[in-house]
């Protein structure tokens, strides 16, 4: 069995026109399970069109998905049984409450009257709305639709877990709260594909990073390969009382030393490696009778590789 | 799951959908209402007249329910019809639905069928209360023995007009658009249909007579009142004249033949006109559902 034979989500090859406009050029990537997989690009790079293709919605001009090794638009019955789905925005059936609703998708997913019944407690325990499951959904803040939204997503138990934009429109405390939850779930050894334009969110939460642009794949890999690849240096940034001619030459001779830069008070030490080497930094500042107030490691961030990415470089 | 199991989910679903709808019920009210006025009215007004006499009494029942049929049922129809796809396109809930393991013929399926059953429960409720209403105002009634074969075929008669909407509520994905193209049509082809009816009274040219009777309300029109025909003996009188396709009689003394054989003639040929323009507007409907991408949230 290969590498690509046992992913949980394929796509290969996928291109998609929305009249003469090229919203998908070829994009490929696999998700294995138990990958948190972070779908990143900025608006209009077609990550809502990769993952509406995913589901069947869209009808791709080249290429195919497969879920679980099944495509969804030739069987969706049984490549959409083990997936959950939580879109952008959501607009739910207002007309319902949200434990009906709840109880209308157990239904789709052909669960027991007792099963479902048990899972919608449950589920609005697990996304903070118990109080409100009797309510129409009308009633609901968007942050609210936002949970119910996931827990929709949740009702069939999946395997795999699809997620665009799950985090919009919910306050910090819920966002912390949905973040532990992403990560539990793919301990419990399902996968999660999140697409998002927090950065930050998909640092702390995603084991593996695609990039998009222009309906191009820029990257996709593990997220420390991701810092890795479009990293160019780690910098030191050391503030001192006085910074001397004899401090920057010292520094610049050493052999991991790329480059220093003075800024007033302030040095930008560019290193050759990607290593913290704070404290060697330190010692020669001090071996050169330097005072120091400040030193701090800048290490690139996935926003800094993201923007570094969508410039086409590495 | 079965399929069957899978439709059965989107048949309730849908059935909630409509019924949440305070237009839907508030039609349903507004039916059932103009029908017990109108039966109030002819009660009222036609009493001793050629119009209500002893013999036809019995047979009001007919009036009760047929006029409920033109009048409302295809609005009704068409409102229903008209929302059934083209809202999930318009609040985004499309996507939701189809995210889940259903096929795209399951879900038109279900939906079609949520819509159609709930039309067919209006049917039934405006035929009840035609009948309960013609018992009440113009005493005990014959023959009700055929009052279901008369709501089956007002039920089928409905499909065409009910599966125009459901076609353009899939086609266009825009329900006010789709309802009021499908008025539109129900209008135009009503007037029509009574012009070419004049046309051929007028210069008995044979194309003309094929033409009205190729028009979808003549088949919706008349269905009904074509089966209740060759089922039952109504008295020859004023409510046979509001039953009648008018140009029968004319042709039973053009061709010299009885009335009894064109009315055969007629229900069979509206039986297909039903079958046929039903037949064509789901494939439409089902042919764009399959062929297109699921559109977003448009409204």
């Amino acid at each position: 069995m290969n590498a690509l034979s046992q992913s949980v989500i394929t796509v290969s090859k996928l291109t998609k026109f929305y009249g003469d406009f090229k919203a998908l050029d070829s994009v490929s990537f696999a998700v294995e399970k138990g990958w948190v997989y972070g779908y990143l690009g900025p608006n209009g790079a077609g990550k809502t069109t990769t993952i509406r293709t995913m589901l069947g919605l869209l009808k791709p001009d080249q290429g195919e998905v497969q879920i679980t090794g099944i495509n969804p638009s030739k069987d969706p019955v049984q490549a959409l049984q083990s997936l959950g789905y939580a879109p952008e925005l959501p607009t739910l059936q207002t007309f319902f409450t949200g434990e009906q609703l709840l109880d209308f998708m157990g239904e789709m997913f052909g669960l027991a009257a007792q099963a479902r019944r048990e899972k919608i407690k449950q589920l609005l325990d697990l996304v903070g709305l118990k109080e409100w499951g009797d309510k129409k959904i009308g009633k609901y803040s968007k942050g609210m639709v936002q949970r119910l939204s996931v827990a929709l997503a949740l009702i069939n138990d999946p395997v795999v877990l699809i997620m665009d934009e799950p985090t919009i429109g919910m306050d910090p405390e819920a966002t912390a709260h949905f973040r532990n939850l992403f990560t539990n779930l793919s301990k419990q050894g399902k996968t999660v594909f999140i697409s998002s334009h927090l950065l930050d969110e998909v640092q702390r939460i995603c084991t593996h990073v695609g990039m998009i642009n222009k309906g191009k794949m820029v990257f996709t890999g593990p997220i420390e390969q991701v810092l890795e690849t479009f990293t160019q240096q780690w910098v030191i940034e050391a503030e001192l009382e006085k910074v001397t001619e004899t401090i920057v030459s010292n520094l610049k001779k050493l052999d991991y030393v790329e480059d220093v830069k003075v800024e007033g008070n302030k040095l930008r030490i560019e290193l050759k490696e990607k290593k913290d080497l704070r404290g060697e930094i330190s010692s020669e500042i001090f071996k050169r009778k330097g005072v120091l107030l400040s030193l701090n490691l800048h290490k690139i961030t996935l926003e800094d590789a993201y923007l570094r990415a969508l410039k086409g470089g590495k | 799951m079965s399929a069957l199991r899978r439709i059965t989910v989107i048949v309730s679903y849908e059935w909630r959908r409509a019924l949440a709808k305070k237009s839907v019920l508030a039609l349903i009210i507004l039916a059932v209402a103009v029908q017990t006025l109108i039966l109030t009215l002819y009660s009222q007004f036609t009493a001793g007249t050629m119009f209500l006499t002893e013999e036809v009494k019995p047979f009001m029942w007919i009036l009760g329910v047929l006029q409920g049929q033109g009048l409302f049922v295809q609005l009704i129809a068409i409102i229903i019809a008209g929302s059934t796809m083209s809202e999930e396109y318009e609040h985004g809930t499309a996507d939701i639905l189809l995210s889940k393991p259903v096929t795209r013929v399951e879900y038109l399926s279900g939906k079609f069928l949520g819509g159609f059953s709930l039309l067919a429960f209006v049917e039934a409720l405006t035929t009840v209360v035609g009948v309960i209403l013609a018992s009440w105002f113009f005493g005990p009634q014959n023959s009700l023995q055929y009052v279901p074969l008369m709501f089956l075929a007002i039920v089928y008669s409905t499909l065409i007009f009910f599966c125009l909407s459901f076609m353009f509520s899939e086609v266009l994905r825009r329900s006010t658009l789709a309802m009021l193209i499908a008025l539109a049509i129900l209008i135009a082809s009503s007037i029509i249909s009574q012009l070419l009816a004049w046309l051929y009274i007028t210069t008995s040219e044979y194309l003309y007579f094929y033409l009205s009777r190729g028009i979808p309300t003549w088949g919706s029109n008349y269905f009904p009142s074509l089966l209740i025909r060759k089922m039952m003996t109504i008295p020859n009188t004023a409510l046979l004249n509001f039953i009648n396709d008018p140009l029968i009689p004319i042709e039973a003394t053009k061709r010299g033949v009885s009335e009894a054989i064109l009315v055969r003639e007629a229900l069979q040929q509206a039986a297909i006109i039903v079958a046929v323009y039903a037949i064509i507007f789901i494939l439409v409907a089902v042919y764009r559902l399959l062929k297109s991408d699921v559109t977003k949230k448009t409204a």
